[in-house]
């Protein structure tokens, strides 16, 4: 029904550092094809993508276009060859109107702007997708699924051949999402080749011809629709190989320390009900947009909660400021460790004594710079942190080992309720293992911990119980005997009825 | 409130905003503020609605407002530039001191070199800032100083004096193109207003213009769309120079004498006027109108309110400063109060 | 040793080579140039805007920037010497000028740390307000005729040679030198200068610190004023008029970057006495003050140019090098295969 492919990637591979990201990825992408790819976070769709629109080049494999080899360097490039991605937050100048979103960087139009004629073509364009949208109207106040149409117009009007749309429906509501599909359709009965990702499986069952499957960086499987059902599409995601099963000691304690119930933020997520026990691992899954670190910031109250309640140690609580959270023994390591977790210029030893700045003072304000750098030796010894010195600037560590500097920053802060919020990402085997390590022996001293943490295997090994997540709601809590990477990819999903134990 | 009511509220709502851009709306607003404040200065001021009040505001808005056109630009794209008032002075006292040497010079010499003379200096700055990679204030800074002392150099002490000027310089401010009534309508203010007219154009209607939005407006999406920013940073801040040097041309007619020290301050005057005409510092809002009416509004406001309150000229510079942090501020509160007008219009729009 | 340190250290190294040079210069040219008394003199004739710099440093390493402080300069002497012409005693118009100081940085601090509004902005509205209080106050007049106790602390010897603002600029000088780099609070500064985010998730309360240093750099700035009317012995309107150029430029020069986060005293310390020699020097050589001012303003773009340029170079050339490699890395696949 195809004939030839428009783009086909042949043979990709493509390290980063010790990861293989893709590994011999083989992928063809037909006119009038919506093409879904599935696959768990870090399984290598964004890097595919990225190579697909010239951000990153290939190790080693071949990009074909129209059956010709094509060298793609820069997103610029990718445009003129007909390739455009949308991503999850579109890219848009907030102070221009809609059609000029559209136009701004087309070369050909001449140098005057002819607003009638712009206005006329924009809304031809947006007709073409069937959208109702003022094109006079600026993009500061647009929602999210208004600016990615605007997005596809602006792919559109430069005559993309290849559509790629990373994670287009996330943030919109089941209306929007119609009626994106309505326009992605449409794009397909022009010709247009899409490439569709998403976590939603029902979305992808709805609109995709064809489901691809990829896994640690390697393709799984990749049929037509007809022959995969969501429990094999599952099946393929989930059966990721697990490096290394940590044998968790049972830690878990009596004593609840914090109880959660109902707790929301407007727009964000809401329902969220659990509690932890001292001694306990209680993992957080859920996939990109999941809105589980929303919830870590609501507890440590950098974005507080609006609804619901907080009890801790039997009293309610109200946490408004991080400073208060940390009263009340929470601390909560963020996933971005080199926008928020570290001040990247200074030393380990400041690092680490940050949050506790207060201890290492002297009546004067005076910093006790022995008082600091005995810490921070005390931190390095216990999580063997590498360094010549804990006088080192912390940017000039490798990932693991700042991310050991930034546990050590929180564990100094004594913490009985600790959040780790993907406390392995981008890091090495080895100190993956530490980190896991580190864990165990916290929760066997009685800390009470949330672990936030994309990667599945990791969760599952490391947990009590595990919370899912999908879309700000609360989809289950599974305990360990429950705990498959299938039952808990389902929920993800959205794929099975809720569960509480 | 009835349904009813509401729905009625929402479509009028709707069909203004389509009219309307916030830019226009934020001109919209600066005219009604100037209408204000002449009606009440005119209510309370005896003699203040006369041609002598406008002759005197238009001649020293004329000089001002030009500078502040150029610096739009540079502030549409997120920077700043503090040499122009140096730029204005070299201007005034070159081509003065050429004028002087050489009476029989024409107008069309003279203006031509004060813009060229102007451009190079903007040139200057905008490279250092865009290919450079300097902040626009380290480096506006450190020209505004240097090109102060080339001129202070260059002048060595002396004057140019009117005497020493061709006549039709100092004819060029005096000059009445057309008077309806006592309303003199003079070259200076024709010369910004062509200006404005001019700019009003260039940043609306071409793409030049409308880049220069953009960048301001999104700097990593320009740079993603491979929009050439280091190039449109550049020209504006060479056009910058060159109008500063048209109004240096201007000082020159107007004042006719002219020291080292000409121009000096009017990089904050067009900065004040700049934000208080709502181009926004952070880029991307604003328009050559709007720092027109800015400068024009920042200059009725000090004559007017003198006058009224009866009190003397040394409350100028406090009631500038406290007009500056109210346009800011404001800036910062309309802006987040017509992000949710637009977006509830988007709602509606949707919905129907 | 970090990267960022060395570049630090070489960028002293480097404003010590440029001080050695001109004092070499200056001496060859003046055998007195090195004399106690000259040295002095030379610390006397910019000193206002030295002590400013100090805590205009705290103010650029958080991340902001203050333009105001001369008016408050200028606020203050005139204050002084309105309050003393209407016969309040000089002491208690000395204090009324310091609280009106850190009410100015108040006033800029709220709407920078807690409004949110940008430094550059709120400073440029208190620039052009915070002098138009000070013409409301002083108009076209030149006030002077203080007591003699007053003036003789601005112009006379108080502690063998050194007079009251030299010994003052000492004292705060080793006291800026303690907070920023050796206290609790300073190490804060780098911080949010460096990331704001990341104090915010470490619990500190950020606008609180953002306001403090405002208010200081106004209380410093008011003080300042008070100095600069003491040596002057008079005040007009205009007094410490455009001084902010020059103490912005002092603390760019040390090595401040002016994104905040980066920079310290040691390198501003070091920047001021380049400026001061240099000022000096060319005064020697009958230089006037404007090309003085001239010759500052390109030092400091140079400052960053010159480090900007080399990091380009650098880029491209390694640039060049990735692309060879790439290169060869192909004709080795196509060789092999």
């Amino acid at each position: 029904m195809h004939g030839a492919p428009v783009l086909e990637m042949r043979d990709i591979s493509r390290r980063f550092g010790n990861t293989q990201a893709l590994d011999g990825v083989s992928l063809r992408l037909y006119p009038g094809e919506i093409h879904a790819l599935l696959g768990e976070n870090g399984a290598g769709k964004s890097t595919l993508i990225k190579i697909m629109t010239g951000v990153h080049q290939p190790d080693s494999g071949q990009i074909l276009l129209d059956g010709r080899p094509v060298h793609i360097g820069s997103t610029l490039e990718a445009q003129r060859l007909g390739i455009a991605a949308i991503y999850q937050e579109p890219l848009m100048y907030p102070d221009l109107n809609v059609a000029e979103n559209i136009f701004i960087a087309h070369a050909n139009r001449g140098p005057w702007v002819d607003w009638r004629r712009m206005y006329r073509d924009a809304e031809n364009i947006l007709s073409q997708l069937d959208v109702r949208l003022d094109v006079r109207q600026p993009a500061r106040g647009l929602s999210v699924a208004a600016q990615q149409t605007v997005e596809i117009a602006r792919a559109l009007s430069l005559q993309v051949r290849v559509l790629i749309m990373d994670e287009p429906t996330a943030a919109l509501s089941a209306h929007e999402v119609d009626q994106l599909f309505a326009i992605v359709q449409r794009l397909r009965d022009q010709g247009v080749a899409i490439l569709f990702i998403s976590h939603r499986l029902e979305e992808v069952f709805r609109i995709a011809d064809r489901i691809t499957i990829l896994r640690d960086g390697q393709l799984i499987s990749s049929a037509p629709r007809a022959d995969v059902t969501p429990e094999r599409a599952i099946r393929d995601m989930a059966g990721r190989a697990i490096e290394l099963l940590f044998p968790r000691r049972d830690t878990v304690r009596d004593r609840v320390l914090v109880q959660v119930r109902d707790l929301g933020r407007t727009g964000v997520f809401s329902g969220i009900s659990f509690d932890v026990r001292e001694g306990e691992v209680l993992g957080f899954a859920g996939l990109v947009g999941a809105r589980r670190t929303d919830v870590g910031l609501a507890l440590f109250g950098i974005a507080p909660a609006d609804s619901g309640t907080i009890v801790i140690d039997g009293h309610a609580v109200r946490i408004t400021k991080p400073a208060q959270a940390m009263r009340y023994g929470i601390a909560y390591a963020s996933e971005d460790r080199r926008g928020l977790g570290l001040s990247l210029p200074m030393s380990i030893a400041a690092n680490i004594t940050l949050p506790m700045l207060r201890r290492y003072l002297t009546p004067m304000g005076l910093l006790r710079r022995n008082a600091e750098a005995s810490t921070a030796e005390e931190y390095r010894r216990r999580l063997s942190i590498r360094t010549p010195s804990v006088e080192v600037e912390v940017s000039r560590l490798s990932g693991g080992n700042q991310q050991k500097v930034m546990l050590s920053k929180w564990l100094n802060t004594k913490p009985r309720l600790l959040i780790l919020d993907e406390p392995t990402r981008g890091i090495d085997v080895g100190a993956k293992a530490e980190v896991h390590q580190m864990i165990d022996d916290l929760a066997a001293e009685g800390v009470a911990i949330i672990l936030i943490s994309s990667d599945l295997p990791e969760v599952l090994a490391m947990s009590d119980r595990v919370l899912v997540m999908r879309e700000g709601r609360q989809m289950g809590i599974f305990n360990r005997r429950e705990a498959t990477q299938e039952r808990i990819l389902a929920a993800a999903m959205g794929q099975s009825e809720t569960l509480t134990s | 409130m009835s349904n009813r009511t509401v729905r009625i509220k929402v479509k009028t709502m709707t069909a203004w905003r389509q009219r309307i851009r916030p830019e226009q709306l934020r001109e919209l607003s600066l005219v009604v503020l100037i209408a204000a404040a002449l009606l009440i200065f005119g209510w309370q001021i005896e003699n203040f609605l006369s041609a002598r009040t406008f002759n005197r505001i238009a001649t020293s808005v004329a000089i001002v407002g030009m500078v502040a056109i150029g610096q739009t630009l540079v502030v549409l794209t997120r920077n700043i530039d503090l040499s122009v008032g140096s730029i204005v002075g070299f201007t005034a006292y070159f081509v003065g001191s050429q004028l002087a040497a050489n009476n029989a010079m024409g107008a069309p010499v003279a203006v031509a070199l004060a813009v060229a003379v102007g451009g190079l200096m903007g040139l200057i700055n905008g490279l250092i800032v865009a290919y450079g990679r300097v902040p626009a204030i380290i480096t506006t800074l450190g020209t505004l100083a240097i090109y102060r002392m080339l001129l202070i150099n260059y002048a060595n002490a002396r004057t140019v004096t009117v005497d020493s000027l061709p006549s039709w310089v100092v004819d060029f401010s005096r000059q009445t193109l057309l008077s309806i009534g006592d309303f003199a309508v003079r070259p200076l203010m024709v010369v910004t207003l062509a200006t404005v007219v001019v700019f009003q154009f260039v940043l609306g209607y071409t793409v030049f213009g409308r880049r220069l939005y953009a960048i301001g407006s999104n700097p990593e999406a320009a740079r993603f769309a491979g929009l050439p920013a280091q190039r449109l940073v550049l020209i504006a801040f060479t056009l910058c120079g060159m109008l500063a040097g048209l109004a240096g041309f201007l000082f020159l007619a107007r004042f006719g004498t002219i020291t080292a020290v000409a121009g000096q301050g009017i990089e904050l005057e067009s900065v004040a006027a700049v934000v208080v005409g709502g181009v926004n510092t952070f880029g991307g809002s604003g328009t050559a109108l709007g720092a027109l009416l800015g400068a024009f509004l920042i200059d009725l406001l000090g004559q007017g309110l003198l006058r009224w309150l009866g009190i003397s000229e040394f409350w100028r510079d406090a009631l500038l400063g406290l007009l500056i942090l109210l346009a800011v501020a404001s800036d910062a509160v309309i802006l987040g109060w017509l992000r949710q007008l637009w977006q509830r219009g988007a709602e509606v729009n949707h919905g129907r | 040793m970090g990267a960022n340190l060395r570049r630090l250290v070489s960028w002293e190294g480097f404003l010590l080579g440029i001080l050695v040079l001109v004092i070499i210069v200056n001496t060859s040219r003046a055998p007195a140039y090195l004399s106690l008394t000259n040295q002095i003199n030379l610390f006397q004739l910019s000193i206002e805007k030295i002590i400013v710099a100090l805590v205009m440093t705290f103010v650029i390493i958080n991340g902001e920037i203050d333009l105001s402080v001369a008016s408050v300069m200028g606020l203050a002497a005139c204050m002084i010497a309105v309050l003393f012409e209407s016969g309040v005693p000089l002491p208690l118009a000395i204090l009324a000028a310091l609280i009106a100081g850190v009410c100015c940085g108040a006033f800029n601090g709220l709407w920078v740390a807690y409004v949110g509004l940008p430094s550059l902005a709120v400073t440029l509205a208190g620039m052009i307000g915070y002098r138009g209080v000070a013409r409301i106050l002083i108009e076209d007049r030149s006030i002077g005729g203080f007591p003699a106790w007053f003036t003789a602390l601005g112009q006379q010897p108080l502690l063998g040679p050194f007079p009251l603002s030299l010994i003052l600029f000492a004292v705060l000088f080793a006291l800026a030198i303690i907070i920023l780099q050796f206290s609790g609070i300073g190490r804060i500064i780098y911080v949010i200068g460096n990331n704001a985010a990341v104090a915010r998730y470490s619990g500190i309360d950020t606008p609180r610190l953002k306001l403090g240093v405002f208010v200081a750099s106004g209380l410093i700035a008011a003080m300042a004023g008070v100095l600069l009317a003491a040596r002057l012995g008079a005040v007009r309107g205009n007094t410490a008029e455009g001084f902010e150029l020059d103490i912005i430029t002092m603390v760019l020069l040390g090595g401040v970057s002016i994104f905040g986060g980066v920079g310290n005293l040691v390198g501003v310390g070091l920047a001021i006495l380049v400026i001061l020699n240099l000022r000096n020097g060319m005064s020697l050589l009958n230089v006037t003050g404007n090309v003085q001012t001239g010759v500052i303003g390109v030092l400091l773009i140079l400052s960053v140019l010159l480090p900007n340029l080399v990091q380009m170079a650098r880029e491209r050339l390694q640039r060049r090098t990735t692309q060879r490699k790439e290169v060869q890395v192909e004709t080795e696949t196509s060789a092999s295969s």
